[in-house]
């Protein structure tokens, strides 16, 4: 290949080259951030751990569980441990400041869900506190939070004091990061017990109960066996429950969102249509421009096909150099992104299998559009390439 | 002061047809997608604000914001029912005003998976309140103090187990379908029945929201005012309208931000395949710029040429645009409305906001794509352009 005038001809037309390279790039990572968030949509499903189960109403979500329940469950054969889990809805400030907590059994918690590492504080500190929580990764970065730190949340869930709009105050002690992407860093666990105890004060107001269980099986226990045996303990009331595995409790909730992946399968559609006419569109001014050098060329014996693949690799060296942009840029939306989609796709990463499947789109547009002015250059003939003025 | 002829920009854009249409091409995708995202908001919107009543008020527990956070018991409910002179009343005295219950009930989707159906339980009163916005189109209504359910028309066909004669199992009860409804927006993703059989179906203590026809003259204001600081039942009160309207921020914030997100980056992209296509357009037409100057043309009308071909351009790519998601409107969708954690269904809806919004980016997309080469056009000078072949 003759580098130097591939590289010459790109440079020839520096602003043209150049848009093509940003519209590439800002294409690339556009698609490398949809094909992020699909992946790390499923991500809760598919790495669900084995060994956990949840038990939830068998109505709804929203109707919460006796706290009688959990003895029972416990004593089934092949439960090992259970916490609970409630859903606190809190809020801090007045604005953007939405996020995960759920009020767990700081006892079992630690043991039950292994892929949450503490990277500052420690379990003991947060058992050791009554109002101790302990938050992701991501949530401390967003609001700055440290070890130490006050966090008030307000909830409509259960409104605190006379007015109902008095804070619940929490103590992080405790700064996680997920070891598997099946967890988002942007959730904050603390004591059930502390819930509990204030709604039983008459400090606050709202349902008393649990909403869900989780269960972590005994190794080598059949889950199958497990779940029929809780959803049998409650078949008489008060509450009937459902019983299931973490993946499909995960799929399930997910499957509420309406079908995410769909739609974002059409945006990268349009989006790689996008980059495809961006390429498409330099690569036929290029050929046609270049008619006549072309016609030079084949006057001194370049053979046809040489030519065709001259332009090609032209096309591809430019969606080579927008890719590499363009996965730099990806890095960088994805930052920005995080916190606002790792809730409900806590594997939203720009990972190996992301960029790989984004280049080899990248890669084959790059070789389509570079064969359409590539096949005309190879047709033309040496004599009307050259009558024709550029 | 003379413009180029308008024939002059016509008759260029349809020289370079194949350039042309690629940067069309381009702008077109961009457009589709803001116009898409918006079709989804629009519907939404529509479906779930629809002719929502500033007579109707709804009462919440204070420092609620929707009716499943909020909670009133037997005995503030009845207070709140019996003791509010703002409410309307009826031939026979009693007042146009019904506690209701609200849960999000989980039940399987008719294309597979599961999804939260908003289970209604209401008062008798109810009926009266709704008057003739609500119209049962198949079978016939539930009979109060049994467990008998009607469902929403927009249940059919997305919801399993929705249609007359089914039973629907809710804890330990067996509900059965008799009727189909037909009401305002949301209340047609519904299933409605009786308040008190279904909160002993689920062991609740509590009603969620009490809703009453206001007196005329009353506002929800009013009301809201005498009764958040009411001594045994505080309440918060809000009319219909808005109370609609405040269920509706996140779902379509979300809609309305990831298509404005998607638009920019995208439109980047367009911006600078269109001013790629506008620069070929002007270095293969030098020669005639050039003899455009000669002739007495100045360099601004030169540059009002280009740029109007270019926002030429960019309109062809909205209209382009539009016309792609065009077949989209009244396509039937649904997700959950992320504020009431329920399944809401809903249709594409093309509206004249979206076309609007789309055909104006469109237009933006093309003008700032040819600003720089209808400038760089401008700025050559009559001998330069003559000589470049």
């Amino acid at each position: 290949m003759p580098w130097t005038l591939l590289f010459r001809n790109m440079i020839g037309h520096p602003v043209r080259s150049t848009l093509t390279v940003l519209s590439v790039a800002v294409a690339l990572a556009l698609l490398c951030v949809l094909d992020a968030t699909a992946r790390g949509y499923t991500a809760a499903v598919d790495l669900a751990a084995q060994n956990r189960l949840v038990v939830m109403s068998q109505v709804s979500l929203f109707v919460p569980l006796p706290l009688s329940y959990q003895s029972k469950i416990q004593q089934v054969e092949g439960v090992k441990t259970t916490t609970k889990f409630q859903w606190f809805g809190g809020e801090f400030g007045d604005r953007g400041g939405f996020f995960a907590q759920f009020g767990i059994d700081a006892e079992s918690f630690e043991s039950m869900y292994p892929e949450i590492g503490l990277v500052e504080g420690s379990f003991e500190e947060f058992r050791g506190e009554r109002t101790g929580c302990v938050i992701g990764k991501g949530l401390a970065d967003q609001f700055g939070w440290a070890i130490g730190d006050s966090v008030p949340l307000t909830t409509p869930l259960f409104p605190r004091g006379k007015s109902g709009e008095e804070a619940w105050t929490f103590v992080v002690r405790g700064i996680y990061k997920a070891l598997r992407p099946n967890f988002d860093e942007q959730t904050m666990f603390f004591h059930f017990d502390y819930l509990r105890e204030s709604l039983e004060a008459g400090a606050a107001l709202g349902p008393p109960g649990v909403g869900t269980y989780a269960i972590e099986i005994d190794s080598g226990v059949r889950a199958e066996t497990v779940m029929t045996a809780v959803d049998g303990l409650f078949e008489n009331g008060p509450q009937r429950v459902r019983t299931t595995p973490e993946a499909e409790f995960n799929r399930q909730f997910l499957s509420m969102m309406g079908n995410i992946p769909l739609l974002l399968r059409s945006i990268g559609g349009a989006v790689l249509f996008a980059i495809f006419f961006a390429v498409l569109n330099t690569m036929l001014m290029a050929g046609r421009e270049r008619t006549r050098d072309l016609g030079i060329m084949k006057a001194l014996g370049f053979k046809n096909g040489y030519i065709g693949a001259m332009l090609v690799m032209e096309s591809m060296l430019l969606i080579l150099i927008g890719s590499v942009l363009g996965i730099a840029l990806a890095h960088l939306l994805a930052g920005i992104m995080k916190p606002f989609v790792s809730g409900w796709a806590p594997g939203f990463a720009i990972d190996g299998a992301v960029l790989l499947n984004g280049l080899a789109m990248a890669a084959a547009l790059g070789l389509i559009s570079g064969l359409a002015p590539g096949l005309r250059a190879a047709k033309i003939l040496p004599v009307r390439a050259l009558r024709e003025d550029a | 002061m003379a413009l180029v002829p308008l024939q002059y920009t016509f008759g260029s854009i349809w020289h370079r047809r194949g350039a042309t249409l690629l940067a069309v091409l381009s702008i077109a995708a961009t457009v589709a997608v803001l116009a898409g995202m918006l079709c989804l908001q629009q519907g939404f919107l529509r479906v779930q604000t629809q002719g929502g009543r500033t007579d109707l008020a709804v009462f919440m527990r204070p420092g609620a914001n929707s009716e499943g956070e909020s909670a009133f018991d037997k005995v503030r409910a009845q207070i709140v029912l019996k003791e509010t002179p703002e409410l309307a009343t009826d031939d026979n005295g009693a007042p146009l005003a019904s506690a209701e219950m609200f849960l999000a009930v989980s039940l399987p989707k008719a294309d597979g998976g599961k999804t939260n159906v908003p289970m209604r339980g209401v008062q008798p009163m109810t009926f009266a309140i709704h008057g003739d916005d609500l119209k049962i189109i198949e079978g016939r209504n539930f009979t109060p103090g049994t467990d008998e359910v009607i469902v929403g028309a927009a249940t059919q066909g997305r919801i399993a187990n929705c249609n007359v004669d089914d039973e629907l199992e809710v804890n330990m009860t067996k509900f059965r379908v008799v009727g189909v409804f037909q009401a305002r927006g949301s209340h047609n993703s519904e299933i409605w029945g009786d308040v008190d059989r279904m909160r002993q179906a689920l062991k609740f203590e509590h009603y969620n929201r009490i809703i009453g026809v206001l007196k005329p003259g009353v506002t929800a204001k009013q009301v809201h005012d005498r009764l958040i600081v009411h001594p045994r039942a505080p309440a918060k009160v809000v009319d219909e309208k808005t109370y609609l309207e405040s269920q509706t921020g996140m779902l379509s914030g979300m809609l309305g931000v990831m298509g404005g997100f998607l638009a920019f980056l995208m439109g980047i992209g367009a911006i600078f395949t269109g001013t790629n296509a506008m620069l070929s357009l002007v270095a293969s037409r030098t020669h005639e710029i050039g003899i455009l100057l000669a002739t007495g043309f100045r360099p601004w009308a030169i540059f009002v040429s280009f740029l109007l071909e270019a926002a030429l351009l960019g309109l062809g790519g909205g209209i382009v645009g539009c016309i792609l998601v065009l077949p989209l409107n009244g396509m039937q969708t649904g997700t959950t409305n992320f504020e009431t954690f329920t399944d809401i269904a809903f249709a594409f809806q093309f509206t004249p906001t979206v076309l609007v919004t789309a055909l104006v980016t469109a237009l933006l997309l093309g003008v700032i794509g040819g600003a720089f080469p209808a400038f760089r056009a401008s700025r050559l000078t009559p001998t330069q352009a003559l000589r470049r072949s």
